[in-house]
């Protein structure tokens, strides 16, 4: 059971500081800085950049697997872009009963051994959380992004976007351990060419999860 | 009530009874009282102990019961069909879902809350109203998981699980209503009632639910936490009040009960077997009591009996239980040695009452008993029965010449001869008293007895041999018989004696009773009342017969005179002396005469010196002689009165001194050492030797008037007289005639040199009040006489 100060605690969000760097007007990079309310780096974070412009360079993504190893999803967070056909090969000697609820993708695959034949579609964006039905504890999340710009924080909370087109976007990030449901944090970004570095700040903190 | 004291006072048996039964029963019931009130307080005491451990079995039965009820709602909500349709966003999937698997787990009411506690949904049918209530109490239900709670005025648990989807979808809260079928299962794991008392904030206190029946259910009350009794239908029962919930929508108590009865239940069988044994022992005790106050109280009743029988005078039964070794042994045993005891002591009395010890023969008691036992036979029979009565002659002069010893073996050996005489069938041979000895003859008359009498005599005239001495015993023989004599026992035997007297006063051997010489004997008897009322009454008289000097200086004078008792009876006139004065010797009452004689002289004395009389002769018989304090009494006598002792005279009779010479001389010496004169009585009658004579302090011989009246016709009288005379004077004593009855005699007297005379010729007795005038008749008779000379 979760605790109910996590639970009741309303969704915030840090005010977020951008800190603006000139790129080359055709690729920049963007590095952003994830942290959380303790000032302290969250690793994991999921950070992409959104903007009508690069919707249409987001293309469905190939060969993306969520592996059942320990009976443990892995990796526990997926960013995939809109389209992308997921497989869920099975390394364990145990069946196991893949499902989600959300909304973005509601599927059910029956208890299986091995890799099942059809992989599964994310075609909205959104986030999905994917359970075992046998295995309480296996959790897993799929983002599903309309851009083809995103990356997930590594153990220093930081991240490199390359090759962004410089123009304005939204900096959206979002974290697992956030409460379910919350949505991606979304702020501004403008991305001049020379690149730029931001920092996000989600409303948890590394020494919590 | 009073019969009650009175068995108790009265029976040992019942004390002893009572005591130890009593005794026990009360220590019984005591003990029983004790047990039942420790067993009260103990099962109180245990049955606070149980509730309290009935209390934590409650909460560890609901903590479990919210253990499991958590489980089927969590096992509930993650149920996959159910996720699904928590996450189809569909209402009325969702309630559908809601009620379905409410029902799996019997949820009386089941709602879906969303991550953030919001009221998402209840179970379709549901009422909204309870779901609704519930509301207030989800936060603290999201603290705990689970909760007792009242809601809508029922008392509920409820649980709350979250639903993950795998992720935190929401919450499943599911509440459950008390039923009884819980609270059964309390009663079955605790033994205790339980009652659920729900107060809710609003509206009316609900009917508790409970094991208890219903008109006890009502009679619990909500009260503060803790123990407490009530009384129900079935008896006192402790009962502890936990409450379970005390919220918003509340009060939730719980009461655990048990009946005071049930816990002192379990010491039934105690007190069961101890009232047992309490029976069982009282039992014991009656029979053991009954026994030992029978044991103590037989014997006593036994003893008792004994005792009484040995009032009785029965002593031949040995008493019983002296084989005891106990204090009623002993007392029995010390009852038979008293028993033995008494009985030869009581031999030894028989012995000493009816036989006579010296002569082995039966004495007079028996004697009389057995004439007795043959009156009565003879009676029925009509056959005779005589009694021989038998008196040695001369018994107490063998006595005392030859001393008690060889008079009571004189008495032994005539015994012996009676004894061994053949008397007839039925004969008994008794000595009544000293030299007097009784045959009893039954079957016998007049006739024969005088034969046997005749018989007895015969072998009484064989001398009888004891030592060196020869002794001729002869007896005096009285007959009388039944019927013809008398009646019964005391006259039978008396006219036996009556007879014998008579055979001894005429010398004869053997006499039949004759009731002619009896008369006077019969007059007798009643003279000894009548005597003594004489005395006392003054009807005796003193007489005087003057005594006159034949010679000497004063002969012809009046110079003394013979004092005689005279009886002024008022019905018979003068009585004799001669009627009076041998039985007054007889029975001793002639003491109490002599007194009296002398007192009479001794005050007339004065008179009598006045008329020239020089001294006045008086009496003594046997028995005066005998009498240790005679002396003594006359000593007494002249302090009284003006009397010198040289004027007393005392008479004795031969017959008297020789009865018993040793006394009668040791008597004779002190009277004489005190003065007073001594005169021999009758003289020439006895057998006194004159060397006997010789030795006793006599003064004056008195010659029997048996002589001196025949002196004047048989020479041989006078020859004895005038001897009599010339030893006396030889013996230096004065000597004194009597019987002078006329002056012939009184001139042959004078002439024989006698001192003194008296007799009819001088006078007759006189009441003394005529001596006066004798004494002036006589000296003219004198002066007369001696002018006609």
């Amino acid at each position: 059971m979760p605790s109910p100060d996590v639970l009741l605690r309303p969704l915030q969000l840090a005010g977020l500081v951008l800190l603006l760097a000139l790129e080359p007007a055709t690729a920049a990079s963007v590095e952003v800085l994830a942290l959380g309310s303790d000032g302290q780096p969250l690793p994991e974070t999921v950070v992409f950049l959104e903007s009508p412009g690069v919707k249409a360079a987001a293309k469905p993504l190939q060969g993306v697997e969520i592996v059942q190893v320990e009976r443990r999803f892995v990796p526990r967070v997926t960013v995939v872009t809109a389209g992308t056909a997921v497989t869920f090969p099975n390394r364990d000697t145990v069946r196991h009963h893949v499902y989600s609820f959300s909304p973005i993708k509601p599927f059910d695959l029956k208890l299986y051994a091995g890799t099942p034949a059809n992989p599964v579609a994310f075609d909205r964006p959104g986030i999905a959380v994917l359970g075992c039905n046998i295995h309480d504890h296996m959790i897993a999340w799929v983002v599903v992004v309309d851009t083809p710009h995103f990356a997930i924080a590594g153990a220093s909370g930081a991240l490199r976007l390359d090759n962004v087109p410089p123009g304005s976007y939204r900096l959206r990030s979002w974290h697992a351990g956030l409460p379910p449901g919350t949505p991606a944090a979304d702020t501004a970004l403008v991305v001049p060419a020379a690149g730029v570095r931001a920092q996000v700040k989600l409303a948890l903190t590394a020494a919590a999860l | 009530m009073t019969s009650l004291r009175h068995w108790w006072s009265r029976r040992l048996s019942s004390r002893i009874f009572a005591l130890f039964f009593g005794l026990l029963l009360t220590v019984q019931l005591a003990v029983l009282a004790v047990v039942d009130s420790s067993v009260g307080q103990n099962a109180r005491k245990l049955l606070a102990a149980e509730l309290i451990t009935g209390q934590s079995v409650w909460e560890e039965l609901l903590k479990q019961r919210a253990g499991t009820l958590t489980l089927a709602a969590s096992v509930l909500a993650q149920d996959f069909g159910f996720r699904e349709a928590v996450n189809s966003n569909d209402t009325n999937t969702l309630r559908s879902a809601l009620a379905n698997h409410g029902d799996r787990v019997k949820a009386t009411v089941t709602a879906m809350l969303g991550p953030n506690l919001s009221l998402l949904a209840v179970a379709e049918g549901q009422d909204e109203g309870a779901a609704r209530a519930l509301q207030p109490l989800i936060p603290g239900l999201a603290q705990s998981g689970n909760a007792l709670a009242v809601v809508g005025g029922l008392p509920y648990q409820l649980v709350m699980v979250p639903v993950r989807s795998p992720l935190l979808t929401g919450y499943v809260v599911m509440g459950f209503a008390f039923d009884r079928a819980l609270l059964q299962d309390m009663k079955r794991v605790s033994s205790l009632d339980v009652a659920l008392l729900v107060r809710p904030l609003a509206g009316a206190e609900q009917a508790p639910l409970s094991t208890l029946a219903a008109a006890d259910t009502t009679a619990l009350r909500a009260l503060p936490d803790g123990s407490a009794e009530i009384t129900l239908a079935n008896g006192p029962h402790l009962m502890r009040h936990v409450t379970l919930a005390d919220g918003s929508s509340g009060r939730l108590q719980v009461v655990l009960l048990r009946a005071v009865a049930d816990a002192v239940a379990a010491y039934r069988p105690l007190q069961t077997t101890l009232a047992a044994l309490t029976l069982a022992a009282l039992a014991l005790a009656f029979f053991v009591s009954l026994v030992t106050a029978r044991r103590v109280t037989t014997p006593l009743r036994s003893l008792v009996r004994a005792s009484e029988r040995l009032g009785r005078g029965d002593y031949s039964q040995a008493l019983d239980h002296t084989q005891r070794e106990d204090e009623i042994g002993e007392l029995a045993r010390s009852f038979d040695r008293m028993r033995l005891n008494i009985a030869s002591n009581e031999d030894a009395i028989r012995r000493l009452a009816y036989w006579d010890p010296l002569t082995g023969l039966p004495n007079r008691a028996q004697f009389r008993d057995r004439v007795q036992a043959a009156l009565a036979a003879a009676a029925t029979q009509g056959t005779p029965v005589a009694v021989v009565m038998l008196d040695l002659d001369r018994f107490k002069h063998v006595n005392d010449v030859l001393g008690y010893a060889f008079g009571d073996r004189l008495l032994k050996g005539v015994a012996g001869r009676l004894a061994v005489h053949d008397l007839g069938e039925g004969a008994v041979v008794a000595r009544l008293s000293g030299d007097e000895f009784a045959l009893l003859l039954p079957g016998s008359d007049a006739v024969q007895a005088m034969v046997v009498a005749e018989g007895v005599a015969e072998v009484f005239h064989l001398p009888l041999k004891l030592d060196d001495h020869t002794v001729d015993v002869a007896a005096g023989f009285g007959v009388a018989c039944f019927p013809e004599h008398a009646g019964d026992v005391d006259t039978l035997i008396n006219h036996a004696e009556v007879a014998m007297y008579a055979a001894k006063r005429k010398t004869r051997m053997a006499m039949v009773y004759d009731p002619a010489t009896d008369a006077a004997s019969a007059l007798t008897l009643s003279l000894l009342t009548e005597l003594r009322h004489a005395l006392e009454h003054n009807e005796l008289r003193l007489f005087l017969q003057p005594k006159i000097a034949l010679n000497g200086p004063r002969a012809g004078a009046l110079v003394g005179a013979e004092a005689l008792v005279r009886w002024q009876h008022p019905q018979r006139g003068m009585v004799p002396p001669m009627e009076f004065i041998p039985f007054a010797e007889q029975t001793g009452f002639v003491r109490r005469l002599t007194l009296w004689m002398l007192e009479a002289t001794a005050r007339e004395w004065p008179k009598l010196r006045a008329l020239g009389l020089e001294r006045v002769s008086v009496n003594l018989s046997t028995r005066d002689l005998l009498d240790q304090e005679l002396p003594a009494k006359l000593q007494a006598l002249l302090q009284r009165h003006p009397m010198p002792p040289q004027a007393l005279c005392l008479e004795i009779t031969e017959s008297a001194i020789m009865d018993e010479p040793q006394r009668a001389e040791a008597t004779l010496n002190t009277l004489s050492a005190a003065g007073f004169k001594l005169s021999i009585d009758d003289f020439g009658t006895g057998y006194s030797s004159l060397a006997y004579l010789k030795r006793l302090p006599v003064d004056e011989l008195k010659i029997d008037k048996s002589f001196v009246m025949a002196m004047e016709k048989d020479e041989d009288d006078a020859k004895i007289v005038r001897s009599t005379i010339d030893l006396a004077h030889n013996l230096g004593l004065t000597v004194v005639a009597e019987g002078v009855e006329n002056a012939a005699v009184m001139a042959r007297l004078v002439a024989l040199d006698c001192d003194e005379g008296q007799g009819y010729h001088m006078s007759r007795p006189l009441p003394a009040s005529e001596m006066g005038a004798f004494a002036a008749r006589w000296a003219r008779r004198t002066q007369a006489e001696a002018v006609a000379a």
